[in-house]
């Protein structure tokens, strides 16, 4: 108890020491935090948006309301024989007004006014095993154009391939910025660090010399590197608590229409991770700069 | 309690500072360490805390090869061998008391025992009215005197002082030599290099002279110069 009293009074007494590196180093693991947790929020909500809509027809084949019941299994049949997809619905005439009536109820801004006929034509929906084969599967279907049974290949997806682009860039883009924003952090805190350390250094000489070990020199450093860390993710996520509400609404109203939900425990977990990801750079930072220092001073 | 095997010390730029010494100091003795300012006082002492390795050669303190020692039992030869230095080397923003106290506490010892032991030390240099004055308010010797008390609060069994008298006056001089001497009857080992003639012709305790790296006297009531 005596040394973890000692260590926890050693790295606050460090942390306030000398308080414009302390606070510039907090803010610069913040900042990195800020990012990294953007970065999360931004890849989870598209990887959510990506996977409503993969899950979501794919392929729409609209049919010759005069094409013969035979003819349209076998195209039926034929389909579902490619290995890339997994799935045809025949989606009939009544079935595609029922839909439509459907959602005109769940849409306060859309009204349908009684007709007579039905406008709508019978239709294949093609799921795909995986997004990627839409685009081939869409043209070796464009055959069947004019030949008495399709009328139309609807290739709608594309928005879902957009979203998949739009996912890796932001991926590769953000793993790189993120690395950037790490090594900066470390930078930082190392610095801060090995400034704390030298400052000490007569300390530390003379702990070394009455027989401290190394674990009581360098754990007060070490500790006084996870402080800056986990000051950094309380101000992080302070920010994130603050900025959520409009953010989550922003975002909720630009994917309208599609039913994406980060999980219940999402909030949790991104602060669970933030503050680990925190302490786990500035521990290591700090242990960095200590050890090579201790390595300079005395001879093992 | 010390020996010195064959030991040579060559630090990198060449200089040859200590060459085949042999030498032991049993358990409770008094020994001096003298010879000119380059002769290898310095890093005879170094070697036996460890804050150097020799060349060739062993050093063995207290049945231990100090060279083959690992990191970890570092920690536990400086506990055995306390060191004073010419410039005491106090922390300025602690008290006397924290200064003494500040060896136990990083040595992980629990409250109740640094506060005794730090007190008994107090008594034992005679320093235990001046606990709540800093450094800066001390003379030279009242400050050797915390850098003592701070040596030997964890109860080392062997002391080295390395010119404890260097930055002091004669009469000081002779009040820290009087608390050593008091030190090493209480069974410590104390090694002392000095240039301080006067006390080591005074006192006549073992005197090892070194010279360009060598032992060239070791003499039991020996003087300072032969």
């Amino acid at each position: 108890m005596r040394r973890i009293a000692y260590v926890l009074g050693a790295a606050w007494q460090g942390f306030w020491r000398n308080p414009v590196m302390s606070i510039a180093a907090t803010l610069t693991v913040s900042l990195m935090l800020l990012l990294f947790a953007f970065f999360i929020v931004t890849d989870r909500g598209l990887q959510a948006a990506v996977t409503a809509l993969e899950s979501k027809v794919e392929l729409v084949l609209y049919l010759d309301d005069g094409a013969k019941p035979s003819d349209i299994l076998a195209l039926k049949a034929r389909i579902e024989n490619d290995p890339a997809v997994s799935r045809v619905d025949y989606i009939t005439k009544q079935q595609a007004l029922d839909r439509l009536r459907e959602l005109a109820q769940r849409k306060e801004d859309f009204t349908l006014a009684d007709i007579g006929i039905n406008p709508l034509p019978a239709s294949l929906e093609i799921k795909l095993a995986n997004a990627q084969d839409t685009g081939r599967l869409a043209a070796s279907l464009k055959d069947e154009l004019g030949r008495g049974v399709v009328t139309d290949v609807i290739d709608n997806p594309t928005v879902v391939e957009k979203l998949l682009t739009i996912t890796r860039v932001l991926s590769i883009g953000g793993v790189a910025v993120l690395a950037m924003m790490l090594f900066v952090a470390l930078f930082v805190i190392v610095n801060t660090i090995r400034i704390a350390v030298h400052a000490r250094r007569d300390e530390i000489e003379i702990m070394q010399l009455v027989g401290a070990t190394d674990w009581f020199v360098s754990w007060p450093f070490i500790l006084e590197g996870i402080l800056v860390g986990t000051f950094g993710a309380i101000v992080a996520l302070a920010v994130l608590a603050l900025a959520s509400g409009p953010v989550t609404s922003a975002m909720v109203g630009f994917l309208d229409i599609l039913p994406v939900s980060l999980g219940a425990n999402f909030v949790l977990e991104l602060a669970a991770g933030v503050l680990a990801f925190a302490v786990l750079v500035g521990g290591f930072g700090a242990s960095f700069s200590v050890r090579s220092q201790l390595a300079k001073g005395a001879h093992a | 309690m010390i020996r010195l095997e064959d030991v040579s010390k060559r630090y990198p730029n060449g200089t040859a500072a200590l060459q085949d010494v042999d030498l032991t100091i049993d358990q409770g003795e008094f020994a001096f360490l003298v010879g000119s300012s380059g002769a290898g006082k310095s890093t005879l002492i170094r070697l036996l805390i460890r804050d150097e390795l020799p060349t060739t050669g062993r050093v063995i303190v207290d049945d231990k090869d100090v060279a083959i020692l690992r990191r970890s039992q570092i920690p536990h030869l400086r506990r055995l061998v306390g060191v004073v230095f010419q410039d005491f080397k106090l922390l300025p923003t602690k008290t006397v008391t924290e200064n003494i106290a500040f060896a136990l506490l990083v040595t992980g010892h629990e409250g109740h025992v640094v506060r005794e032991e730090t007190e008994r030390t107090l008594a034992l240099v005679g320093l235990s009215h001046r606990r709540g004055h800093f450094p800066r308010e001390l003379s030279g010797g009242e400050q050797q005197r915390v850098a003592i008390a701070r040596a030997l609060v964890n109860r080392p069994r062997v002391l080295i002082a390395d010119e404890p008298t260097g930055n002091l006056d004669p009469v000081t001089s002779w009040e820290i030599i009087k608390l050593l001497t008091r030190v090493q009857e209480l069974g410590t080992t104390l090694v002392m290099a000095t240039h301080n003639a006067e006390i080591v012709n005074a006192l006549r305790r073992r005197v090892i002279h070194l010279d360009h790296g060598a032992v060239v006297r070791d003499e039991r009531e020996g003087l300072y110069a032969a």
